[in-house]
């Protein structure tokens, strides 16, 4: 097989930027099983929407210059031809200067990018693997609408977070034949940014359960003094969450913050954190159409790493662990997500459903609606989202 | 059975020191399993040697009373009156301020508060489990007098570094029937301190090869230049080591040192490395009794963590992987160490053999000593230290 033609299109190319990380790596390579990786496919073309101040695309495409940067999405797919001249596309709509929209959404324009890129494919009359970073898009019509098309074209599309691929501690799932009863994630971060990262930790462990995903009939969001009323309420019937979920997830954290400086393993309560957090704390509670309820809490200042934890029926002990995020230089989170693209692109499969990343973006943009609706729950009958798992488990263990 | 009182024998209590992660840890509890968990023992002595600026012992006696501070070693283990009246013992000799000898050794007084903690077991009829921090003493001939009274006494003791309790990347062990041929690792700091850590991880990994430990036959260190050069040959037999284990530590880490600013994934060559250096490299070759040949490298700035390989015969890929230290606050590296104490004291049996710790310690001794004479190879006919491992693992996996 000669080696494949890949495209990349993104926002901005600069420092520490998602495409500064995945893009590097797809041109120099990355460590991997013990190896210095380097991917079996060439970068042949790129587009960059917004040359940032310190624009690092140009430097690549001198040091790379088997990569050319094109001035459109269009050309970049045909390689300055008439017809799509790629063997897979990446797009990587992070970071860069976007507007906000009124509920406080960055409007990335992953949607835009996804048309034009389908556009070439319908136009060529073929279709190749798509890889899409993050959530699809703010607008849940738009992102039903690309994984509609992705169907249509019949062309293998993987989205989402990194965390789902990175390491567990304890690397666990959740078994196939377990029913699960109420699951909590903790992370950090914000609406509409990190919401979608900690949803999607949810989600890739959840969608193992008896039965797979069946989708989510409703959304809840909280913020500010509401969420830390809801820790206090006890039970996901009082309004809040499975108090011992909830200290299972802050136990498995390895950044707890301990409430009182200088000493290390104080277990922080609820009433501390109003000191820890750096901003307001927000919950999404959803209901799956199963009957599974599940609390997505994210308390920046308290915690600085993702955890999970599940009530798994006729086990005592909840099920818990910690997403593994290695945040230190290189940033190495990102080598799982750029080897499950890359296996994408060899075995013309999706290496995981894109249908998890079409139920958090319809969970994220419900979050968002459900706080600008002045924190109102919300139907959701539209995220009866129903897909399996892989048989096989796709997060880092090599 | 009643809770076990457990005494603390410590050098000081400072923010930060490692008595300070251990006791407090016995104090307040950690993180375990996704539960809080309080270790089923009670902290009732403690003994600090330098407890002046920065002492945290009187605070922490304060805020628990069943602590009381004792003015001697003695009276902490019998918590002042005649005889033992502790089931444990853990001794921290790190930190504080201690001479170093003409060799560059801190010379921590472990040895010397050991003795003082034997002579109250003889003197009681009694022992208890002991503890100590890190290597057993900057003396070969007092770490072995140290194992010796521990046999001749009859109580468990445990020693050593949380290297080899911590999480692996990936969960691994050389597998019990393997012949190891050569091993590297790669990793920070300097000889009589982090060279501990670095052979204890290397230790801990290949002392479940086949036929267990038979101890180590010769020992040479490098420094600066000397251990650059010996990176640059690629066999043992020519001075240098397998090449491809020497990678396979790079590719392991998570905190590689890029060769040029601003960029992820470039593996550093070789002339690379001594510009990425803070200080100069360090390399201790050492030889096992069953042929298995042996390099550290400790190389602070080109990485900032612990990696390992192994070539085993018959094996075309060897095995790797980073030996874990989570350095982020509250320092969850400590807590599978202290679990591990808390196993000890229950059940009355070491947790993970001492003779592991009686070689690493001869080891680091023969580092300084090596270099103390030149860079000149030594014979360690005192090293025939032959142990076999735990039958399960020990590492951190839940």
């Amino acid at each position: 097989m000669p080696r494949l033609k890949i495209a990349a299109v993104v926002t901005e190319y600069r420092r520490n930027c998602h495409a500064q990380h995945m893009i590097d790596r797809l041109l120099w390579g990355y460590p991997w099983q013990g190896h210095h990786h380097h991917p079996q496919m060439d970068l042949v073309s790129l587009y960059v929407d917004q040359l940032a101040e310190h624009d690092l695309s140009r430097n690549r495409a001198e040091r790379f210059p088997k990569m050319e940067i094109y001035p459109t999405i269009a050309e970049a797919l045909t390689l300055g031809g008439k017809e799509l001249a790629v063997d897979g596309v990446v797009i990587i709509a992070e970071h860069g200067r976007y507007p906000r929209n009124e509920k406080g959404q960055m409007l990335w324009p992953r949607y835009e990018f996804f048309m034009q890129v389908v556009d070439v494919f319908r136009r060529s009359g073929r279709s190749v693997p798509v890889f899409s970073d993050k959530h699809l898009s703010w607008n849940w019509d738009w992102a039903k609408e690309m994984v509609e098309i992705s169907k249509e074209l019949d062309f293998p599309f993987l989205a989402g977070s990194s965390v789902p691929v990175n390491r567990r501690l304890p690397a666990v799932e959740i078994p196939r034949d377990a029913e699960v009863e109420e699951v909590v994630g903790i992370a950090p971060g914000g609406v509409d940014g990190y919401d979608i990262h900690n949803l999607e930790a949810i989600q890739c462990m959840a969608e193992r359960r008896m039965g797979g995903e069946t989708g989510v009939v409703s959304m809840h969001a909280l913020r500010g003094d509401s969420v830390l009323d809801a820790l206090g309420k006890g039970s996901w019937d009082a309004g809040g969450c499975d108090p011992e979920l909830f200290e299972a997830c802050l136990c498995r954290s390895q950044t707890l913050d301990p409430a009182r400086e200088g000493f290390n393993h104080i277990l922080t309560q609820v009433k501390d954190f109003p000191k820890l957090l750096s901003e307001r704390a927000i919950a999404y509670r959803y209901e799956h159409a199963d009957g599974m309820k599940a609390t997505m809490l994210l308390l920046e200042g308290v915690i600085h790493d993702f955890t999970f934890a599940a009530r798994i029926k006729g086990r005592r002990d909840p099920l818990s662990l910690l997403f593994y995020i290695d945040s230190q230089n290189p940033r190495n989170f990102f080598n799982p997500q750029i080897n499950a693209i890359e296996q994408m692109f060899l075995t013309g499969k999706a290496t995981y459903p894109v249908e998890r990343t079409l139920l958090t973006t319809g969970l994220t943009a419900a979050g968002v609606e459900s706080l600008w609706l002045g924190q109102k729950h919300i139907e959701t009958p539209h995220l009866r989202v129903r897909y399996q798992p892989t048989a096989e488990s796709t997060y880092w263990r090599s | 059975m009643p809770r076990p009182k457990i005494a603390a024998i410590v050098t000081e209590y400072s923010p930060n020191s490692h008595a300070q992660h251990i006791v407090d840890r016995f104090l307040w509890g950690y993180s375990w399993r996704g539960h809080h968990h309080l270790p089923p023992v009670d902290l009732v002595s403690i003994y600090v040697d330098q407890a002046d600026e920065g002492d945290l012992s009187r605070d922490r006696a304060t805020r628990f009373p069943a602590m009381r501070i004792y003015p001697s070693i003695a009276e902490a283990l019998t918590c002042g009156g005649e005889d033992l009246a502790v089931d444990g013992v853990v001794l921290i000799g790190e930190h504080g301020r201690y001479p170093l000898n003409e060799k560059g050794q801190r010379l921590y007084p472990r040895y010397e508060f050991f003795m003082q903690i034997v002579e109250v077991f003889r003197r009681s009829g009694r022992s208890a489990p002991l503890f100590s921090d890190k290597h057993l003493s900057w003396k070969w001939e007092w770490a072995k007098e140290m194992v010796d009274v521990s046999k001749e006494l009859g109580f468990a003791f445990i020693a050593g570094s949380s290297t080899p309790l911590n999480r692996r990347f990936p969960p691994v062990e050389i597998p019990r029937d393997a012949k190891v041929e050569e091993i590297v690792c790669v990793a920070t700091g300097d000889a009589d301190s982090y060279d501990i850590h670095a052979l204890e991880a290397m230790q801990s990994m290949v002392e479940r090869r086949r036929g267990g430990e038979t101890g180590v036959v010769a020992m040479q260190a490098l420094r600066g230049d000397a251990a650059l050069e010996c990176l640059a040959r690629d066999s043992w037999e020519s001075g240098g080591l397998d090449r491809e284990l020497f990678e396979a530590c790079l590719c392991r880490s998570h905190m590689l040192m890029p060769p040029r600013e601003g960029f992820n994934h470039i593996l550093p060559r070789l002339e690379d490395i001594p510009r990425l250096l803070d200080g100069s490299a360090l390399a201790y070759r050492f030889e096992y009794a069953d042929g298995m040949k042996a390099t550290m490298i400790l190389v602070e700035g080109l990485v900032h963590d612990r990696t390992f390989a192994a070539r085993l015969k018959g094996q075309p890929e060897p095995i790797s992987l980073l030996m874990s230290i989570d350095s982020f606050n509250p320092r969850n590296f400590f807590t599978p160490q202290v679990n591990a104490m808390e196993q000890m004291f229950l059940t009355g049996r070491p947790t993970f053999p001492i003779e592991r710790t009686l070689l690493t310690t001869g080891l680091t001794a023969a580092g300084v000593e090596s270099l103390w004479l030149g860079q000149k190879r030594i014979e360690t006919p005192h090293l025939a230290i032959r142990y076999q491992p735990t039958e399960e693992s020990t590492f951190w996996r839940n």
